[in-house]
C-alpha cells in the first residue's frame, strides 16, 4: 500500500514536472479541475468499499433466508442509493469547479 | 458546466426561424436561442406530455383481456400500490396519484436521454429541483393536514422537552436537506450517465455507447424507482400517527 501512494505520489510529481515545459500558466495542485478529479476519485473509492459491504451484507442476508429476499433487494437498494448519493454530491461538485 | 442544446431544440430554432442571442452569465455569452437557452424545458414538457398521451391512451383502451400495454401500466400501477401500503400504515392509497404521477414524470424524463437528438430533463438541476419541492410541499402539507398544524411542527423537536431547543434547529435543516439530497441525487446521477454517454460517443459513434445506453436504461429505472421510494418513505414520516 505505501509502495504503490509512493509510486502513485512520484507520477503525480512527473506529470507537473514534464508539463512544466509547457509555456502556460501552471496550475498549483490544489486548484480547479486537479481537486474535481482528484476528489471525485477518492469519493468513488469510499463509495466502492461501502457499496461492497452493503452487497455482501445483502448477498449473506439472501444467501441464509432466501424467502427475504424480496425486502432485502429494496432496502439494498434504497441504501446503495443514498450511499452513491454522497459520490453524486461530489460529481456535481466537480461540475460546479470546471 | 458547459451548454449542450439538443439537437431537438436546434433544429426547432433552424424550422421556427428563432433568434440567437447571448444569455447573461450563462454558457460564457455563447449566442444562443429561447429554446437552446430553456432546452430542459422544452425536454421536460415533451417527456410530461408524452406520459399524458400514453397514459390516455392506456386509459382509453382499457380491456378486460389487456394488451401489452396495459399489462405493464397495471403492473405499474400494482407495483406502486404495495410500495405504498408496505410503508404507509392507513389509507396509504389516497397518496398513490401523486407518487404514480411523479413517478411517470420522471420516469419519461430519464428515458428521454437514451433517444437520439433529446436530452433528459433531469439531466438539468432545475427540473429536479423542481420535482423535490414539489414533493417538499405535498409531504409537509399532508403531514400538517394529517396531525394538525402544532402537533406536525412539535414532531421535530424531539422526545425530551429540554433537547428541543438543540434538536429543532437540526430536524429543521434535515427537513430542508431533503431537498437538496433528493434533487441532486436524480439530477447528478442522470447527468452523470448522460455525460459518460456523450464521451462514449464523441470517442467512437458505432457501438461503443451501447453499453452505456444499456447502463442508462438500467440507472433511469433504479433512479426513479429510488425517487418515488423516497416520497414514499418521506410521506410515510409526515403522515404517520404516533399511537
Amino acid at each position: 500500500m505505501k509502495k504503490f501512494l509512493t509510486t502513485a505520489f512520484l507520477f503525480t510529481l512527473a506529470a507537473v514536472a514534464f508539463a512544466q515545459g509547457a509555456p502556460v500558466v501552471q496550475k498549483s495542485l490544489f486548484e480547479g479541475q486537479y481537486v474535481a478529479h482528484l476528489s471525485l476519485a477518492i469519493a468513488a473509492a469510499g463509495c466502492g468499499l461501502g457499496q461492497g459491504k452493503a452487497v455482501m451484507a445483502a448477498c449473506e442476508g439472501v444467501a441464509r433466508n432466501p424467502q427475504a429476499a424480496g425486502n432485502i433487494r429494496t432496502t439494498m437498494i434504497i441504501g446503495l442509493a443514498l450511499i452513491e448519493a454522497l459520490v453524486i454530491y461530489v460529481l456535481v461538485a466537480a461540475f460546479a469547479i470546471k | 458546466m458547459e451548454h449542450h442544446a439538443s439537437l431537438l431544440a436546434q433544429w426547432l430554432t433552424q424550422v421556427l426561424g428563432l433568434s440567437r442571442h447571448a444569455w447573461f452569465g450563462f454558457a460564457h455569452g455563447a449566442p444562443l436561442s429561447v429554446l437552446e437557452r430553456y432546452d430542459h424545458l422544452l425536454n421536460a414538457a415533451l417527456a410530461a406530455l408524452t406520459a399524458m398521451l400514453v397514459t390516455a391512451l392506456v386509459r382509453k383502451n382499457l380491456a378486460r383481456i389487456p394488451g401489452p400495454l396495459q399489462q405493464i401500466f397495471e403492473g405499474v400501477v400494482e407495483g406502486l400500490k404495495e410500495m405504498i401500503n408496505d410503508n404507509i400504515a392507513h389509507h396509504g392509497e389516497r397518496y398513490l396519484p401523486f407518487i404514480g404521477t411523479m413517478a411517470l414524470f420522471v420516469f419519461f424524463n430519464n428515458f428521454f436521454g437514451l433517444i437520439p437528438a433529446l436530452s433528459p430533463g433531469t439531466s438539468n438541476w432545475n427540473i429536479t429541483l423542481g420535482s423535490a419541492l414539489v414533493v417538499f410541499g405535498y409531504y409537509n402539507f399532508h403531514g400538517m393536514r394529517e396531525q394538525g398544524f402544532l402537533k406536525y411542527w412539535a414532531h421535530f423537536m424531539g422526545p425530551i422537552w429540554w433537547l428541543a431547543p438543540l434538536l429543532f434547529p437540526l430536524e429543521i435543516l434535515g427537513l430542508l436537506s431533503r431537498i437538496l439530497s433528493h434533487s441532486l441525487r436524480l439530477f447528478g446521477n442522470i447527468a452523470g450517465e448522460h455525460v459518460v454517454a456523450g464521451i462514449f460517443f464523441g470517442l467512437m459513434p458505432i457501438l461503443l455507447p451501447v453499453p452505456m445506453m444499456f447502463l442508462g436504461l438500467f440507472f433511469g429505472l433504479i433512479q426513479t424507482f429510488v425517487f418515488t421510494m423516497l416520497t414514499t418513505i418521506y410521506l410515510s414520516g409526515a403522515v404517520s400517527h404516533e399511537h
